[in-house]
């Protein structure tokens, strides 16, 4: 058992790595903070995290296979832009609404993925490409910042169990015996973990999954043991797709509108990149997972947490910030040190 | 009427339910109005319960890294040690988040949770703040947007009329042409962030003064994006394609526009511009040889005001719910070296920093003295 357990923390170093170093900061963030360990706490740095989260995730997938995708924050954009128009009415409506929405993120993704494989270009620049016609899409749906979401539906997802019942009105307004051990869990992180490990975990068993990371490890090699390269490259970009249309939902019901905000975009695909290196995963491709990046958002999150707590000045912040960020990346290269096989280095 | 049924209302919400504190509606008029002015006779007031000082204040700003941003934090950290206001204040911080909402709401949630009494704030949408101001509410913490403000009532907002300000140019602007004898010609007018709000309204100002004009003005626009470099490129751009303008009426990138006409050898013309110091150093430099302008700023002083507002709510006094801060104007015949514009300071600064009748009184070299390294 314990001989199990060392095997499954070696063969994921990185996790682990960025498990332990979420750990040390959330508790000691949470030990000095006022209110540190309250659910009110809990659910603000929740609903600070969801949507980087989900972007981290969906970059994560193409980075498997060693492509990066630079439309992951516009996609975002654009299906944040879709949900403020399509989640309104009746329940079942929004409902519809969402699906839509994460629809149209899906087939998004999808695009991408038959331009990098059928069009034979680089995921990079195909993608940069792309990422420029969802942002001008997304400035067609929402020229000026607007829509409007039910306000009882952002004051619900953005909140903990207790609130979301009694918004709704069902378990005794959220005071029925069944639902007392879960009352205090935020909502966004149930919706982050049901959706993320969800999907990915039934979809790591795929022969389509394992090929990802086979493609990323040695594509060449992949290709003689006869792996559908095409398939696994294709569903690796849908994937992305689908999982930032989630970061775009998630973000159009929290704000309760959507933006089509440029520079926003960029911030959060420059961030996915850095909280994916931050959860383990190689960017060459073929090790590591979403889970990590996702852990990884959570990290590049909790360092500007620090902020509002501790008296530093407001201009040296950012430097700060970056150099915590330096310092937590290198610890994931701290493995160079110790390889004996140099052309280990190569990957 | 009007009042009477936002009174009704806000007495409605109250007896609904005691979990929704924060602000009552009341009637007029409001504490200090030489500094607080209500935004139009129909703005509504607002009215917190009093408490005891002093009080912990947030600033949560968004974006950082232009010239307006910084001064912006700086003036804010100076205004929380002014004596005037000093032993108001017990805990004062300052955040930047960057142009992304979630972790913008995050840090005001988090300041909400931390018990702090009011959270200034520089919107990064002028929408999506609901889950806050309702947070804000329940827990009786004064939220106060300024400079991008947000689209709604419900908050206590602190700006100047972006609207006005783009009257001013043109006003001025045309009243130069006439004093020259000239009534028609091409006008250039160089619009800031696409898409922003404070550029919508300015340039509504400015074109509706000139279509009323009776004078035969053909405008030309193009996007300067408040950035002194991308206004300098796209006026060359401008006076290369179309020759020559009457007057150029630009609402921001004031240093880049005038470099551009005088590096093209275009004639000075009248112009108009926001308040940095290079831009004043050229007006005052210049006017004799028909540069005459005008300079309204968006000042990064607005901070304080918006700090000021913050503790006077909290002292329970009546405050209108949309604060509209006195246009600070100077035009080419006012300016004097060491009072509204520095010769030896550099150009990229934004001279109107002071409030006189809001007692706020920090001027551009104090700003410039401050250390940055003490918090």
């Amino acid at each position: 058992m314990i001989g199990k357990l060392k095997a499954t923390v070696l063969r994921n170093r990185g996790f682990t790595g960025a498990l332990v170093l979420f750990a040390v900061l959330f508790i000691t963030y949470q030990s000095i903070h006022p209110r540190g360990f309250s659910t009110a706490v809990l659910v603000q740095n929740s609903n600070e995290v969801v949507a980087l989260a989900f972007v981290a995730i969906a970059q994560t997938i193409p980075v498997l296979i060693g492509g990066l995708d630079l439309s992951v924050g516009a996609v975002m954009t654009l299906t944040n832009t879709i949900a403020s128009h399509v989640v309104t009415g009746t329940p079942m409506q929004m409902l519809l609404g969402a699906v839509l929405t994460l629809g149209a993120g899906t087939m998004f993704g999808l695009m991408n993925g038959l331009i990098v494989v059928y069009g034979r270009i680089q995921p990079i620049i195909a993608t940069l490409a792309t990422g420029a016609i969802a942002i001008g899409l997304a400035l067609i749906l929402r020229p000026s910042p607007g829509g409007d979401i039910d306000g009882d539906l952002n004051w619900a997802a953005t909140n903990a169990v207790f609130d979301f019942a009694e918004t709704y009105g069902f378990a005794d307004n959220g005071n029925a015996a069944w639902i007392q051990p879960f009352v205090n869990i935020p909502v966004p992180l149930i919706i982050l973990l049901v959706v993320a490990l969800g999907v990915w975990l039934p979809f790591k068993r795929t022969v389509t999954c394992r090929t990802i990371y086979a493609i990323g490890s040695a594509e060449g090699a992949a290709h003689l043991s006869g792996l559908p390269i095409a398939r696994a490259k294709i569903a690796a970009f849908t994937l992305a797709g689908f999982f930032a249309a989630c970061g775009g939902l998630y973000l159009a019901i929290q704000t309760s509108s959507g933006n089509a905000d440029l520079t926003q975009a960029g911030t959060y695909t420059l961030n996915s990149i850095a909280s994916v290196v931050l959860g383990g995963t190689s960017l060459m491709g073929g090790t590591g997972g979403p889970i990590g990046s996702m852990i990884g958002a959570f990290i590049l999150r909790i360092i500007s947490f620090f902020f509002r707590i501790l008296s530093i000045d407001p201009l040296l912040q950012p430097l700060i910030e970056g150099l915590v960020l330096l310092v937590a990346v290198s610890l994931g290269a701290l493995r160079t040190f110790r390889v004996k096989n140099k052309l280990g280095l190569f990957r | 009427m009007y009042k009477t049924l936002a009174t009704l209302t806000a007495g409605a919400a109250l007896m609904a339910g005691a979990a929704f504190a924060g602000p009552n509606i009341v009637s007029g008029p409001g504490v200090n109005p030489e500094c607080f002015a209500p935004w139009t006779d129909e703005t509504n007031f607002m009215q917190w319960e009093a408490r005891e000082g002093p009080f912990r204040v947030a600033v949560v700003n968004g974006f950082v890294g232009n010239t307006w941003r910084i001064q912006m934090i700086k003036t804010a950290k100076a205004f929380a040690e002014d004596p005037s206001i000093a032993g108001k204040i017990s805990d004062f911080k300052v955040v930047s988040t960057g142009t992304d909402a979630p972790a913008q709401l995050g840090a005001i949630e988090d300041f909400i949770n931390q018990g702090y009494d009011a959270i200034i704030t520089i919107a990064v949408s002028p929408d999506g703040f609901d889950r806050v101001i309702r947070l804000a509410d329940r827990n009786d913490v004064v939220l106060v947007p300024f400079d991008n403000v947000l689209d709604t009532d419900k908050v206590m907002q602190v700006n100047e009329d972006q609207l006005a300000m783009g009257r001013m140019f043109s006003e001025f602007v045309l009243g130069e042409l006439d004093a020259k004898g000239v009534s028609s010609g091409k006008i250039l007018e160089v619009r800031g962030l696409p898409g922003n709000s404070v550029d919508r309204d300015r340039s509504i100002g400015i074109n509706e003064v000139f279509a009323a004009d009776d004078g035969d003005w053909e405008m030309v626009s193009v996007n300067g994006m408040w950035d002194d470099g991308t206004t300098q490129k796209v006026v060359a751009d401008a006076i290369a394609v179309h020759g020559e303008f009457a007057a150029v009426v630009a609402q921001g990138g004031s240093n880049g526009m005038v470099q551009a006409i005088q590096d093209s050898g275009h004639p000075w013309v009248p112009v108009s511009g926001e308040s940095e110091n290079g831009y004043r150093k050229a007006l005052s430099e210049h006017s004799d040889a028909g540069l005459k302008g005008i300079s309204i700023g968006q000042s990064p002083g607005l901070v304080a005001i918006a700090m000021k507002a913050a503790v006077s709510a909290l002292e329970g006094n009546v405050m209108p719910q949309l604060i509209s801060v006195p246009l600070p104007v100077a035009t080419y015949d006012e300016l004097e070296d060491g009072k509204n514009f520095w010769s030896d300071l550099p150009d990229n600064f934004f001279t109107v920093n002071e409030f006189p009748p809001c007692d706020v009184n920090i001027s551009g070299p104090a700003i410039m003295a401050e250390d940055e390294s003490d918090s």
